[in-house]
Parts: C-alpha cells; sequence; structure tokens
C-alpha cells in the first residue's frame, strides 16, 4: 500500500519532473536537495508507502531483495517526527515538479514507481530529468534517455551517452517505466567515484557538475558556491 | 502483483504451435527461441511487464532505456500447416507467484489463439562438459512422449524443471493444453571467472529437433557465428545479475546512532 498526501493541488500547465533519490554517491538527492533549497519549491504533496523502512537491510538502500525487506519504523528529526516518504516540489516558474525520491524495499519498488507516475500523470507531466550517479571513466556528466531524438537533443548541451548496464532503485524504475504512460525522460549521470565502504557518501562535486548543465538546460540562476564548499 | 500489457497487434492465426523460453540456466531456452524469432523474422505483437521482475532497468549501448519484459511474437507462412506464437523475454519472474501469474497469462493467449501444442525449452542439467548434447523430453499425454522418440529424443522420466519454462508446460497440462518440454543437455556450471556459460551448442541440438518437430526449416549455419555474440550479451548479462546478487548479499548495515527501535 503507498498512497499520496496532498498538501495543497495547484493548478499547473505541464511541469517537468526532476527526480532524484538516494543513489550511487548520493549525486542525485543532493541536486534535489539543493534545488529545493535554493529555488524554494512549495511542498505540494508527499507519497508515503508502508514499503518504505527506515531501517534497510542491505546496503546500498537501492539495491533490494526479497528475503530482506527492512525495518519500517518513524523518524526522529530535530525533534520532529517524520515518516519516511517521498516529496514533491512544485516551482512556478519555470514550472518544475521536484521529486525527492526514497527507496522501497523489493516489494515495493515497482508500486512506489507506477503511484509516482499516477501522480506525475495528474498533474500532467510529460517530461522528466532524472539524476543520478555513474562510477565509470568517462565525461564529467553523461546521459540517457527514452529515445534516441532526446539523446540527439542533449548534443546542444555538449552531453553524450556514456554509461551502459543497469539503472537501479527509484529514479532508475520512474525513469523506465515512464515509457509505458508515454513519460518522456532524460537521464543525467554525474560521475563519481564508487566508495566501497559507504556507497552513499555525498559527492557534492559530482552534484555540481550535474547542476551547471541543469541550470544552464532550465535557465536558472542558482548560486553553486555552496557545494564548492562541501 | 501487477501487470502491465502493450498490444501492438491482434493477429488472426491457423492452428497455431506455441513455443516459450525465458533465460534460465546456460541461457539454452533464451537462446533457442531468440534464434526462431530472429531466423523466422517473426513479428512482435504483444508485451508483458511484471512487478515481479527485478527491480532495475537497463540503459543500452545508444543510451536509451529498456524495461524488462516478456514478449509475444507470431509468424505466419503459407508453406506451413501451422503459424507460430514464440514466448521470449529478457528476464522471468522472480517470485513463485509471479512465475505461476505470468504461465497463467501465457496459457490464456494459448486458449484464445485455440494453441494445438505447447512446446516448452528448458535445459538438462549435467554437470559435466558434453562433446555433443543429447536432448530430453516430456510430455502432457504417452502418446505425445512416444512420438518423440522418432525424433531421437529421450524420455525424461524423473526429475525437475523449474522456473517458468517448466511451470508452463505442467500448467498447460491442467488446462487440458497437450505439450510437450524440451530439454537439452547443458554442463550448467559457472565457468572459472564465475561466469554462467551461454551454451549455444545446446540451443542448437534443441532446435534441430524443435524445427523439425515444427516441420519448419531454418539455416543453422549462422548460429554458430551468433555463438561468440551471444556469449557477449550473456556476459553482459550476468555480468548485471553478478552485480545485483554481489550487492545483495552484503551485510546488513548497523543502525545509524540516532534511531531507536
Amino acid at each position: 500500500m503507498s498512497w499520496i498526501k496532498y498538501i495543497e493541488k495547484p493548478v499547473v500547465k505541464e511541469p517537468i519532473a526532476i527526480v532524484g533519490s538516494p543513489g550511487l554517491r548520493s549525486v542525485g538527492k543532493i541536486v534535489v536537495d539543493y534545488l529545493i533549497e535554493e529555488l524554494k519549491p512549495r511542498l505540494v504533496a508527499e507519497l508515503y508507502s508502508k514499503h518504505f523502512p527506515i531501517l534497510y537491510q542491505t546496503r546500498p538502500s537501492y539495491v533490494s531483495h526479497p528475503d530482506y525487506p527492512g525495518q519500517a519504523g518513524t523518524l526522529l528529526k530535530g525533534g520532529k517526527l517524520e515518516l519516511p516518504k517521498v516529496e514533491f516540489h512544485l516551482l512556478t516558474y519555470p514550472e518544475l515538479l521536484i521529486t525527492k525520491g526514497y527507496h522501497a524495499n523489493f516489494n515495493g519498488q515497482y508500486e512506489v514507481a507506477h503511484k509516482i507516475l499516477d501522480f506525475y500523470q495528474e498533474f500532467g507531466v510529460k517530461r522528466m530529468i532524472v539524476i543520478a550517479g555513474y562510477g565509470r571513466e568517462g565525461k564529467d556528466v553523461c546521459c540517457a534517455a527514452t529515445d534516441l531524438e532526446l539523446i540527439k537533443e542533449l548534443k546542444k548541451y555538449d552531453i553524450d551517452i556514456g554509461y551502459e548496464g543497469p539503472f537501479y532503485g527509484f529514479s532508475g524504475l520512474v525513469f523506465g517505466l515512464g515509457m509505458l504512460r508515454e513519460i518522456k525522460g532524460i537521464c543525467l549521470f554525474g560521475k563519481t567515484q564508487p566508495s566501497l565502504e559507504d556507497p552513499e557518501y555525498p559527492d557534492p562535486k559530482a552534484a555540481k557538475a550535474v547542476l551547471e548543465i541543469l541550470s544552464r538546460m532550465l535557465n536558472l540562476t542558482i548560486d553553486l558556491s555552496k557545494l564548492e564548499k562541501e | 502483483m501487477t501487470m502491465q500489457f502493450k498490444i501492438y497487434k491482434e493477429p488472426e492465426l491457423r492452428d497455431p504451435y506455441m513455443v516459450t523460453g525465458l533465460p534460465g540456466i546456460g541461457y539454452v531456452a533464451k537462446l533457442s527461441v531468440d534464434y526462431l524469432i530472429k531466423e523466422l523474422k517473426a513479428e512482435l505483437f504483444e508485451e508483458l511487464y511484471s512487478s515481479s521482475f527485478p527491480p532495475y532497468v537497463l540503459i543500452k549501448k545508444d543510451g536509451t532505456v529498456e524495461l524488462l519484459k516478456n514478449e509475444f511474437y507470431y509468424w505466419k507462412d503459407i508453406k506451413s500447416k501451422n503459424d507460430l506464437i514464440i514466448f521470449a523475454g529478457n528476464t522471468q519472474a522472480i517470485s513463485s507467484e509471479g512465475q505461476y501469474e505470468i504461465s497463467n497469462e501465457v496459457l490464456n493467449r494459448a486458449e484464445k489463439f485455440k494453441v494445438r501444442k505447447l512446446f516448452a525449452t528448458a535445459a538438462y542439467v549435467t554437470g559435466r562438459y558434453l562433446e555433443k548434447p543429447r536432448v530430453y523430453g516430456a510430455a502432457t499425454e504417452p502418446e505425445l512422449v512416444e512420438e518423440l522418440k522418432k525424433y531421437d529424443v529421450l524420455p525424461m522420466d524423473a526429475g525437475s524443471i523449474s522456473g517458468t519454462n517448466g511451470l508452463l508446460f505442467g500448467l498447460a497440462k491442467l488446462r487440458g493444453i497437450q505439450s510437450i518440454c524440451l530439454l537439452s543437455e547443458t554442463p550448467g556450471y559457472m565457468t572459472p571467472s564465475g561466469r554462467v556459460l551461454a551454451d549455444v551448442k545446446a540451443a542448437q541440438a534443441l532446435l534441430e529437433v524443435l524445427s523439425k518437430m515444427l516441420d519448419i526449416k531454418i539455416d543453422m549455419k549462422p548460429l554458430e557465428q551468433e555463438a561468440k555474440m551471444a556469449e557477449d550479451f550473456v556476459q553482459k548479462m550476468e555480468e548485471l545479475e553478478r552485480r545485483w546478487v554481489e550487492e545483495m548479499r552484503k551485510s546488513v548495515s548497523p543502525p545509524p546512532k540516532d534511531i531507536y527501535l
């Protein structure tokens, strides 16, 4: 069971969804967190799921296993109670639906991704930009897309393909299953060094490289200096 | 479990046979049906997506994304009395529940198209290297077992056929659909580097029997050339699976200090 808690139901036209989750070296998470902090969009909805653990039995969290569902529970942050969730933040101009993802356990991964896409369709989302990390040799940022046309379009921004392989977890499934709903998507992968001890250890440098390109693509004015200090 | 279907076409078929094969041991079933699809230029008419598939997507070499899926193809030929439905895919459901549900979906189509006979493909694990793999067979009816002998297929008296490839065969019997399962011998072991052998030779042996039983002609020559390509693909798939399993096996992470249960 996964459900949406609406905070407001705004009038929207056709927002572009920006998707990030705590994947490899947390590149996607840092980018989304930074966008939320800098652009100050409104929190419009949250998604909760019985498949969201607060404690994962698999490491990294985005790799799931049917026998290890993790531990459900409530988190305490600065004295405030919180359940694990996905957050949807809406920016009015440009119209962006910034999605702060969360990894479900094995049994919930497809369910959560479909629920996210139901919500996107409700909001008229036709395009999405997914942010993640990749741990191979190559350019600072490479891309993937739901079709070859989009890959051609990305060459305008001097971005090319460069990663071949599996894309696990929240962002991968939202990206891929979007194709079944005719939601086109691109993915920007920031190059990072995988860490064996802590696969999700933050890499702000990789996140910054992605944010620079994202700012150009969406005409955003974002001060990236705070990331430089990290 | 949720399933989604993408229907491209609703073909009209004459007394079709159905051939099934998903990735399993040695990729014998997958290699066999994929080759059949390619050589016959069979046409895709439906795709099936399931939440019981492994939870990841694939980024392909050209940068586009591909979902894990199962597929239905058809083939028609005026020279042949029977059209053909082929069930294939790049994955199979992980859970038993998923395997049962998908098998039932496949058999629903078999009933809808009034399939005359279902041919399930699978691997017969020997645990040793074989110069020339033999083909074993099992069937839903004694007459079919007799028929198998005409094609030099060895009867399989005891054993188990696991996964969707095996379930399709067993569930077909419950529905009264005549069914034959062909199992090609394969070592079923990993190479020293930990790679699962993509057994093209086993697929070739299976296809030689299957094409005779279906009374269709397929050119087997390119199969050898394809061996290398198939092996490369399987190496890649195996690497993905291996990495996934490796990640899964890593130990439980210690609870963060600020979380209390």
